[in-house]
């Protein structure tokens, strides 16, 4: 086994780590703010690859530029289910518990609504740039992966940047924080929380287009992305997003190391291993507050 | 609450329970006047569900520790029935108790640890149990990897088999049934409920709450186990992928929730009902049209009957009445 080929795991494992954390920084941010574990996030990353997918298939238009419509279409699609389950739930006593069976709900219909309009069959994205790799040395690194990586790390600078810079983005990091102040101080929970949840389903969808890039996908691998999302979130702590995309780096790098060595299989297996002993031994995350 | 106090209450008649025993002798005697298979193969999964709700229930329900791990142990039955037919040709009906037992000593493994988590997490991790389980499963050769194993089927036609599984499926699920109505009653019940209620001054009143969380998990695992025992020969095979499926896990969640999660009646009739119509939309429409429905009910039970549909019921009378 050479020097390179290990480097070469790694170096996609963490391009792999980045789309992860783009998964997972919408989940933790509805969890923080909201305290809505959103079980269905992952359905509609799945369900934006298939915008993407169906744009490019059907008009032949690049997943790279039909991004802005599938974001635009996901918020909407966000505001939705905010509407109808989301607002709801948030009534009941224990919100959490209540928003993760509902969105379980949610999930599942989303899953199978996909699976009965488009068939359950595997679909890759493949745009003319996917299939070739750049070269270093006697790395090859393919640009599928790249592309989705930069997609990735673009989006979580940009939702820092809105969290940070704007003033809707304030008013969101204000109800994080103390949700009694901020609504005291003239910010509206209830139109804080419809962005952040719409927020949230659009950068899942650009996570899903990420995703498309390198593997192929099929409704029912929602599943599989969701224990990423767990993955990810609970490594990181809840409700921080530089603490998600460290957390999702460093399952990518650990993705890679351990990927050099063992049947990829047992890299999940590890993974989740992982997961619980952090759940058992450091709830609140490795990069948690 | 009220309603709790209400039916524990001595005034109870004992007369309401008449009806029991006769719809019990009913459906042991049905196989009697020759029904069609569809019916036996139908009332089989009402009785599996029945099993495998009530048994959830005694954690989920009555405690409030929601999980999704439970096909874990359903599937942890199934397997060891297998493996002891396939490697030393022993019949599931001898070992589907030994299902239950692997199914409880899983639970007793990794209990301790889980059950310390509360809400969300433990919900994750229960989760996390079931999919690191499947791909351990699906990975490993003894238990046949990702093919699976097969049973032998019981030497007999296809109608006796039918009526000898429904027989089993339907003591299983009758004894777990009474011995989780027998729990509800008990102290250990009311403990439960105890911690549901508020877990921390549970723990102040002197309850061992650590221990009573075990043993719920434990005795739910075990019941799980069983059931999934006899499944497993029923199918006639055990497959990673069909076994271990999560969508099991939704239906147990929806048909406790759907009938009311506090009280044994509940899950019985949410099971009931839920199955029933499962098994006829799967059958005549489509399963993932089935699936759909089923996901629209969860969510509206949570947004509009969140104690339940039998509690709804008796709101909404009681709401006339007054």
């Amino acid at each position: 086994m050479s020097l390179s080929y290990i480097v070469e795991s790694i170096i996609s494992g963490i391009l792999l780590g980045g789309i992860y954390a783009l998964l997972s920084v919408g989940f933790g941010l509805t969890w923080g703010t909201m305290k809505v574990l959103n079980i269905s996030h992952a359905v509609f990353a799945v369900l934006g690859a298939f915008v993407a997918y169906w744009f490019f298939v059907k008009a032949g238009v690049d997943p790279i530029l039909s991004l802005p419509l599938m974001v635009v279409l996901l918020f909407l699609v966000g505001g939705v289910v905010y509407r109808l389950v989301i607002r709801p739930v948030t009534k009941a006593k224990d919100i959490i518990m209540a928003s993760m069976v509902a969105t379980f709900g949610v999930a599942i219909v989303v899953e199978n609504l996909m699976s009965f309009f488009w068939r359950p069959d595997p679909r890759i994205l493949k745009p003319s740039y996917t299939g070739s790799s750049i070269f270093i040395g006697e790395m090859a690194i393919s640009k599928g992966p790249l592309i989705g990586f930069a997609m990735a790390i673009l989006a979580i600078a940009l939702l820092y940047w809105f969290l940070h810079h704007t003033y809707t983005g304030k008013g969101v990091q204000a109800t994080w924080q103390n949700p009694m102040g901020a609504a005291l101080a003239g910010v509206n929970p209830e139109h804080v929380s419809l962005i952040t949840f719409g927020l949230s389903i659009a950068s899942a969808g650009t996570a899903g287009v990420a995703m498309a890039l390198i593997y192929a996908f099929y409704p029912s691998v929602q599943t599989v992305w969701t224990m990423f999302v767990f993955l990810v979130t609970i490594v990181g702590g809840v409700g921080s997003v530089i603490g998600t995309a460290l957390a999702g780096l460093l399952i990518g790098f650990i993705i890679g190391v351990s990927a050099a060595f063992l049947p990829f299989v047992w890299v999940n297996v590890l993974l989740f291993a992982f997961l619980l002993v952090i759940l058992l031994f450091k709830p609140e995350g490795l990069f948690g507050s | 609450m009220q309603e709790m106090m209400q039916e524990r209450g001595p005034n109870r008649p004992w007369g309401k329970y008449i009806y029991l025993p006769i719809i019990m002798i009913i459906l042991f005697a049905f196989p009697l006047v020759n029904p069609p298979l569809f019916f036996l193969t139908l009332f089989f999964s009402v009785f599996m569900y029945v099993g495998l709700t009530e048994s959830w229930n005694l954690l989920g329900g009555y405690t409030g520790y929601v999980s999704l791990g439970h096909i874990a142990f359903f599937s942890m039955g199934a397997y060891t029935t297998a493996v002891f037919m396939n490697r030393f040709g022993i019949s599931p009906f001898a070992t589907a108790i030994l299902g239950g037992v692997f199914a409880a000593l899983l639970a007793a493994l990794v209990g301790y640890p889980v059950l310390r988590l509360k809400g969300a997490y433990f919900t994750i991790s229960s989760l996390l149990l079931a999919v690191v389980m499947q791909l351990i499963f699906m990975n490993w050769e003894f238990v046949g990897s990702s093919t699976g194993l097969w049973y032998k089927l019981l030497p007999v036609s296809i109608e006796a088999n039918r009526i000898i599984f429904y027989e089993v499926m339907l003591v299983v699920a009758l004894v777990i049934t009474l011995l989780v109505r027998w729990v509800e009653k008990s102290k250990f019940g009311a403990g439960l409920i105890a911690i549901r209620e508020d877990e921390d001054v549970a723990k102040m009143m002197g309850i061992n709450t650590p221990l009573l969380k075990m043993r719920a998990f434990i005795l739910g695992a075990f019941f799980a186990g069983v059931v999934g025992g006899v499944y497993g020969y029923y199918m006639s095979y055990v497959h990673p992928e069909v076994t271990f499926n999560i969508n099991t896990s939704l239906l147990i969640l929806l048909m406790s929730f759907f009938g009311g999660c506090r009280t044994w009646t509940g899950p019985l009739l949410g099971a009931v009902v839920l199955s029933l119509a499962n098994q006829l939309i799967v059958t005549f429409i489509g399963a993932e049209i089935s699936r759909i429905l089923y996901g629209l009910l969860l969510v509206i039970v949570i947004i509009f009957m969140p104690n339940g549909v039998i509690q709804y019921i008796k709101g909404a009378f009681v709401s006339e009445k007054g």
